[in-house]
């Protein structure tokens, strides 16, 4: 049951960060993405690359997309 | 009980399709590179559902473990192995790209890839 | 001496990393970079044909369905690898050469992006690994573009960062090729795969496998810049440095036979897998010679051109026989020197009159005799003018596809040698023999003279292949009759 519900998430979070105005909340949705795939790995029986998911995707890239927003502009258009 | 492997497929091929959409159709290149970040995570998604075994254990040989009983058991851990290097490959490249954004975010003020990524022949209007 | 197998990657890979690292030593690291380029063309010499399988884990027989399995990631190193890595190597010791004569101050990253390329393509070409080939074609691209962007024409990090985008569009799919290869047949050694899809393990018709067929095909098309991939194909090379560009279009030349040898090892079984690549061939000699016959600037004329040029290659791989692959192989080997010719040759041309367009330009043989001729020999061997090594390989193409009964094929090779001819003699005309403009500037003006070095060798190396192309071409015809 929790993967169909982690699935939901992943699906949901990336069509919001895609249509969101404020580039911020995209960045954060994309790490709540992440963060959804890293612990469906751990449900797939990968525990190692569940890790690397979860500091990756679930903390770096959000931040590397934060990091740009703020150095740009916040709104997108 | 859905089958646990069929919606991790159905849902990496849903990432795949967001992301593609939005790295050909969104103009927004903070956008586009979110959604280059969304086709590696479902395609590395993909990869490790290929080693998922239903009933399975993890991969790690613990001490006392039956290795035949093991061996026909663990899940086959090549993919992961892959997929640990294709997460880190995706990052550092990300990160390359978001750095050449912002350097032209400088020159033009604007995140739009019509301006940004123009053809050089109509570029004469933004020039200083 | 096999142990030398892997240096040929771990070489360029330490000295980048090492480069970076000390680059503030200005006089260590031009020692150091020079000493490494030397270095370079000498290993592949030096080393003996054979396996390397990484940590020592030697191929397991399993006796029951008789069949081999390779645990580790090998290398294979064969006439074929020596000749290509030793031609890479070559290039890399001249652009190198180059740079380090042209600045007084050297930048440790740029060097660090140069060894770094030859690395990946290195392993590119060594590998039996399809997913290690995949690690490294990322690498390579990486490499790309920080050579582009590190160049200081304008425009360069737009061409960088649109180079950047497609390929994380291509790459992806590529390594989603691999994963249905991967799901077909539990391995990632081509070897293993090749077996398996020759002893009827795989369904060869399923749709899987087509499926992972048109992946790894679409990555393939955009490492090689063959159509669609085309205009950014040409437009990195006019955006990097002469000399960046020169080694650039030799690295797609390599990753452009080294998949496509792996792809033939795997698919040469479905008919629909030499279609596709002739088509996409034929579509590449038409749309590059056409798209270089309408630019002005010469640096974009020649990067359609090296386009054009690569159609030839994807032809004689896409025949499918003996000696049309071997054919194929050659134009490869003849491509990357000839190509670097005419960028490093383009380049001093830039350097000496801060000028790209050619409509701004003429005059020129009075003022560069050396670097007009040696231009000259380049482009008729480019398209194809006896005795020259490009007329060798093009005579093999159009023989090969007469063999294999299109003649419809090599009428077509033969028209788009002229078209070739037609391109660069115009642009020559209106370069070097046009009366001089009256307000170029072209006094006090001096070709460096590690231009001219790196132009003759790899004038002697044109000239030589072209009498002499059995040297090359026996061997390669050998490793062909081995993947077959």
């Amino acid at each position: 049951m929790i993967e169909i519900i982690l699935c939901i998430v992943i699906v949901l979070s990336a069509i919001l960060a895609l249509i969101q105005k404020d580039l911020f909340k995209a960045a954060i949705l994309t790490g709540i993405s992440g963060a959804s795939v890293a612990v469906l790995f751990q449900v797939l029986l990968a525990p190692d690359v569940a890790l690397t998911q979860a500091i990756v995707e679930g903390a770096i890239i959000p931040i590397f997309i934060a990091l740009a927003v703020k150095k740009t502009q916040r709104s997108d258009g | 009980m859905a089958d646990v492997q069929l919606v991790i497929l159905l849902t990496s091929v849903a990432l795949v399709v967001i992301g593609l959409y939005s790295a050909i159709f969104i103009d927004n290149i903070i956008k586009k590179i979110i959604g280059i970040s969304f086709i590696e995570e479902g395609v590395n998604l993909f990869i490790v559902a290929i080693g998922y075994k239903a009933g399975g254990v993890v991969p790690i040989l613990m001490p006392g473990m039956d290795t035949s009983w093991f061996a026909t058991n663990a899940a086959y851990p090549l993919p992961f192995g892959l997929v640990l290097t294709s997460i880190v490959i995706g990052a550092s490249t990300l990160a390359v790209m978001l750095a050449l954004v912002m350097v032209l975010y400088r020159r033009y003020g604007t995140l739009s890839t019509k301006v940004m990524l123009a053809d050089t022949s109509k570029r004469e209007e933004y020039d200083e | 001496m096999n142990e030398l197998i892997p240096l040929m990657v771990i070489v360029p890979l330490m000295a980048a990393l090492l480069i970076s690292a000390f680059s503030k030593f200005n006089t260590v690291t031009k020692i150091f970079a020079f000493v490494v380029a030397i270095c370079l063309p000498l290993i592949p010499l030096l080393s003996n044909y054979g396996l390397h399988y990484f940590g020592g884990y030697e191929p397991i027989l399993d006796g029951a369905a008789n069949m081999m399995y390779h645990p580790a990631i090998t290398y294979s190193f064969t006439f074929l690898q020596q000749i290509f890595i030793g031609a890479i190597g070559l290039l890399t010791f001249l652009v190198i050469f180059i740079y380090l004569t042209k600045y007084r101050k050297v930048s440790g990253p740029y060097l660090f992006l140069l060894f770094l390329g030859t690395a990946a393509v290195t392993a590119m070409i060594l590998t039996d690994d399809i997913f290690h080939m995949f690690v490294f074609f990322e690498i390579l691209a990486l490499a790309q573009v920080g050579i582009v962007a590190a160049s200081s024409i304008d425009y360069s990090y737009e061409m960088a960062l649109k180079y950047m985008v497609l390929g994380s569009i291509g790459s992806p799919m590529m390594l989603l090729g691999i994963g249905f290869l991967l799901a077909l047949t539990g391995s990632v050694n081509v070897t293993d795969i090749a077996a398996a899809v020759h002893n009827g393990l795989v369904d060869a018709t399923s749709p899987v496998f087509l499926l992972s067929l048109a992946l790894i095909f679409f990555g393939w098309l955009y490492a090689s810049g063959l159509p669609p991939f085309h205009t950014i194909k040409s437009g990195i090379y006019s955006k990097a440095e002469p000399h960046g560009a020169a080694l650039l279009q030799s690295f797609t030349v390599i990753s452009m036979i080294s998949i496509v040898l792996i792809m033939f090892r795997i698919y040469a079984s479905l008919p629909i897998f030499e279609v596709l690549i002739v088509f996409f061939s034929i579509l590449a000699m038409i749309l590059g010679v056409s798209l270089a016959l309408t630019q002005t600037d010469f640096r974009r004329m020649i990067g359609f051109l090296a386009v054009g040029e690569l159609g030839f290659i994807g032809l004689g791989i896409g025949l499918g026989t003996n000696f049309s692959i071997t054919a194929g192989l050659f134009q490869a080997l003849n491509e990357i020197v000839i190509t670097a010719l005419l960028f490093i040759g383009f380049g001093a041309i830039v350097n000496a009159t801060n000028e790209v367009d050619t409509r701004k330009l003429g005059g020129l043989l009075a003022y560069h005799p050396k670097v007009a001729i040696m231009l000259l020999i380049g482009g008729l061997a480019m398209a194809g003018v006896p005795p020259l090594s490009g007329f060798q390989s093009k005579l093999m193409l159009v023989q090969a596809s007469l063999s294999c009964g299109f003649p419809e094929i090599s009428i077509l090779a033969i028209m788009v040698s002229i078209a070739t001819f037609v391109v660069f003699v115009k642009t020559y005309y209106t370069m070097f023999l046009k009366p001089k403009p009256n307000d170029l500037e072209l006094e006090g003006k001096e070709v460096p003279r590690a231009m001219i070095f790196a132009m003759g060798v790899l004038l002697i190396i044109v000239i030589l292949l072209g009498i002499f192309p059995d040297v090359v071409t026996n061997g390669i015809s050998n490793f062909v009759g081995g993947i077959l």
